[in-house]
C-alpha cells in the first residue's frame, strides 16, 4: 500500500503544532547535546592532529642567554657530555632555531618576517636517560645554575600536561553530551507518547477501519525523526560557529602557544556534522520508536 | 460467512466471557445478540474483528481462521468488517464528510475514489445536507448515521454493531434500524448486540441469546426473550 507523503507531512505538522512546548524542548535538547558531542569530537581530533603528541617524550630545553659566550656554551656542552643523566644532546644554533621557528609558524608569515635568526636563543635539546620526574628536575636545576643559561624548560612535560587537561575537559564535555542525548531520547519519547495520547481517538478509528500498522505509526516516528534532525541542523550551525570561533580566538593567536596547536581540517568539521546528523536521526528514531511500540497498540 | 467453533474467551485468567460457543452465521443474515450486561455480547463482536483472541476454539470469517491470523494481516481483515458503536466514535475536529473520508484515507484509497464515495454514502444515510457540519452540531441519531456511513463506506462484507441505539430515543432508533436493514439488504451480514426489546420484537430476525458467556438460545425470526 502506498502511504501518501502529504498525509504524513500533514499529520506530523499538526502534531508539532499541537505540542509546541514539548517539541521545542526536545529539539533544543537534541541541539545542545549534539553541539557538545561535535565540539568534543573536534577538540579530540585537534589534539590528535597537533604535534603535542609527537613531543610526548620527556625533553629538556636549555635556552642559552643570547649574550652567552662561546666558552659558556662549551662549558654547558661538556657538562652535558659528562652527565650520566643525559642520553642524547642536540644543539640548536641560531640558524637551526630559525629554521624550526619558520616551520612552526609557517602559517603566520607576519610573525616570521619580524624575527631574524639573531633574535632567537640558542638551545640544547636534551633527552634524559630516565623519564623519572625527580631525576629530570634535578638535571634541570643543575643546568639552570650554569653560567650563560637563560632558562630550562620541560617543554614536553608541560605540553603533556596541557594535553592531558584538554583531554580531561574534553572527556567531560563528551560525557555531558552523552547524558544530554539520553535526556533527548527521553524527551522525544515523552513528546511522542503525548502525541499518541492526544490522537488516541484517531488511532482507534484507524485501527477499526483497517489502517495498516505502518500507516498508523509512521507519522509518529516521522515526528520523532523530525525532532532529531531539526536538533541536528541547529547543532550543525553551532559546530560551524564553534569552528570559526576556535580558529579566530586560538588557532590564529600567538598568545595561546599550546591551544593554538589544537586545530582540525575542514574535512573533520564535515565528519563532525555527519556525526551530528546520524546521532540526531538515531536519537529521534529510538525515542519515537520506543514510544510508538510501547503506547501504540495496533 | 462467520463460524465460531467451540470458542472460549477468558479475561485475566478468571473472568469467562465466552464459554465453548459454537455458532454459524450465513452471508447476508441479520443477527441480534441479546443478553444481560456482561453476558458476552461485546466479547462476541470483539472476537470477530480480532480486537480479542480466543483462548480456545476457532473463528472463521470469510473462510479464514482469524484466531490464527498473523498480526500484520489483521488490518486487511478489518477492511472487510465495519464497526458501529453506542458512542459513535466520531472525530470531533473533523466535519461529517471528513470523518467518513478518514476511513478511506486510512486505508490508502485514492483521492478520486474518496471524492466520489463520500457524498454517495452520505446520500444513502440521508446526511448529504450536513456534510460540512461538525459532529457536535448534529443530533445523536445523525451522529450515529455518520458512524454507520463511515463503517459502510468501504462496502464491508460484515457490519458489527454494538448497541447502536443504546444512546438514542425510540423514534430515532427506528430510523437507525431502517438504515441497518437497508444495508443488510445489499447483502452485508449484520451482527448487532442490543438491549432494545422493542426493536428485536418488531424486526423478527435471528436472535442469539448469551448468558454468562454461554449461548442459551439461537432462534430464527426470534424475539427478545
Amino acid at each position: 500500500m502506498a502511504i501518501r507523503l502529504d498525509y504524513i507531512a500533514k499529520e506530523t505538522g499538526s502534531n508539532l503544532a499541537r505540542n509546541f512546548t514539548l517539541t521545542f524542548a526536545s529539539i533544543l535538547t537534541v541541539a545542545v547535546s549534539l553541539a557538545l558531542v561535535a565540539a568534543s569530537y573536534l577538540i579530540g581530533q585537534g589534539i590528535n592532529n597537533s604535534f603535542l603528541g609527537l613531543r610526548s617524550d620527556v625533553q629538556l630545553f636549555v635556552y642559552m642567554n643570547p649574550a652567552a659566550t662561546q666558552e659558556q656554551i662549551d662549558a654547558v656542552a661538556r657538562e652535558l657530555d659528562d652527565s650520566p643523566g643525559v642520553e642524547t644532546v642536540d644543539f640548536y644554533d641560531k640558524e637551526r632555531s630559525y629554521e624550526e621557528f619558520q616551520r612552526l609558524f609557517e602559517e603566520q608569515p607576519d610573525l616570521v618576517s619580524t624575527i631574524t635568526p639573531e633574535d632567537l636563543p640558542q638551545s640544547f635539546r636534551i633527552k634524559p636517560s630516565s623519564s623519572d620526574a625527580d631525576v629530570v628536575t634535578a638535571l634541570g636545576d643543575t643546568l639552570e645554575a650554569k653560567e650563560g643559561v637563560l632558562r630550562v624548560e620541560y617543554a614536553a612535560e608541560f605540553a603533556r600536561q596541557v594535553q592531558r587537561s584538554v583531554r580531561t575537559l574534553n572527556t567531560w564535555v563528551l560525557i555531558v553530551g552523552a547524558v544530554l542525548i539520553g535526556a533527548s531520547v527521553l524527551l522525544i519519547f515523552n513528546t511522542i507518547r503525548t502525541a499518541v495520547f492526544a490522537r488516541r481517538r484517531e488511532i482507534e478509528v484507524m485501527r477499526l477501519v483497517g489502517a495498516s500498522n505502518s500507516f498508523i505509526r509512521l507519522p509518529f516516528v516521522a515526528e520523532g525523526l523530525f525532532h532529531g534532525l531539526l536538533g541536528a541542523l541547529l547543532a550543525a550551525f553551532a559546530a560551524w560557529g564553534f569552528d570559526a570561533l576556535w580558529k579566530r580566538n586560538f588557532v590564529n593567536q600567538v598568545a595561546f602557544e599550546l591551544l593554538n596547536q589544537i586545530r582540525w581540517d575542514p574535512s573533520q568539521l564535515w565528519s563532525a556534522i555527519g556525526i551530528i546528523f546520524a546521532v540526531g536521526a538515531l536519537t529521534g528514531a529510538i525515542g519515537s520508536g520506543v514510544a510508538v511500540s510501547r503506547f501504540l497498540r495496533v | 460467512m462467520i463460524k465460531l467453533d467451540n470458542v472460549t474467551k477468558i479475561y485475566k485468567g478468571e473472568m469467562v466471557a465466552l464459554r465453548d460457543a459454537s455458532v454459524e452465521i450465513e452471508k447476508g443474515e441479520f443477527v441480534f445478540l441479546v443478553g444481560a450486561s456482561g453476558s458476552g455480547k461485546s466479547t462476541f463482536l470483539r472476537l470477530l474483528n480480532r480486537e480479542e483472541r480466543p483462548e480456545q476454539g476457532h473463528i472463521f470469517v470469510a473462510g479464514k481462521d482469524i484466531a490464527e491470523l498473523p498480526g500484520y494481516k489483521v488490518p486487511y481483515l478489518r477492511r472487510n468488517i465495519g464497526s458501529v458503536f453506542q458512542d459513535f466514535k466520531l472525530l470531533p475536529t473533523k466535519t461529517v464528510s471528513e470523518n467518513v473520508a478518514f476511513a478511506l484515507e486510512a486505508i490508502g484509497r485514492p483521492r478520486a475514489h474518496i471524492r466520489e464515495a463520500v457524498p454517495q454514502i452520505l446520500e444513502l444515510v440521508g446526511l448529504a445536507q450536513k456534510a460540512d457540519n461538525m459532529p457536535d452540531e448534529l443530533s445523536g441519531g445523525e451522529q450515529q448515521r455518520v458512524s454507520i456511513a463511515r463503517a459502510f463506506v468501504n462496502r464491508p462484507l460484515i457490519l458489527l454493531a454494538d448497541e447502536p441505539t443504546g444512546n438514542l430515543d425510540p423514534a430515532t432508533s427506528v430510523g437507525i434500524m431502517k438504515l441497518l436493514d437497508r444495508i443488510n439488504r445489499t447483502g452485508t451480514t449484520v451482527v448487532m448486540a442490543t438491549h432494545d426489546r422493542g426493536i428485536v420484537d418488531s424486526m423478527r430476525r435471528r436472535v442469539i441469546e448469551l448468558d454468562h458467556g454461554r449461548i442459551v438460545r439461537d432462534q430464527a425470526r426470534g424475539v427478545y426473550e
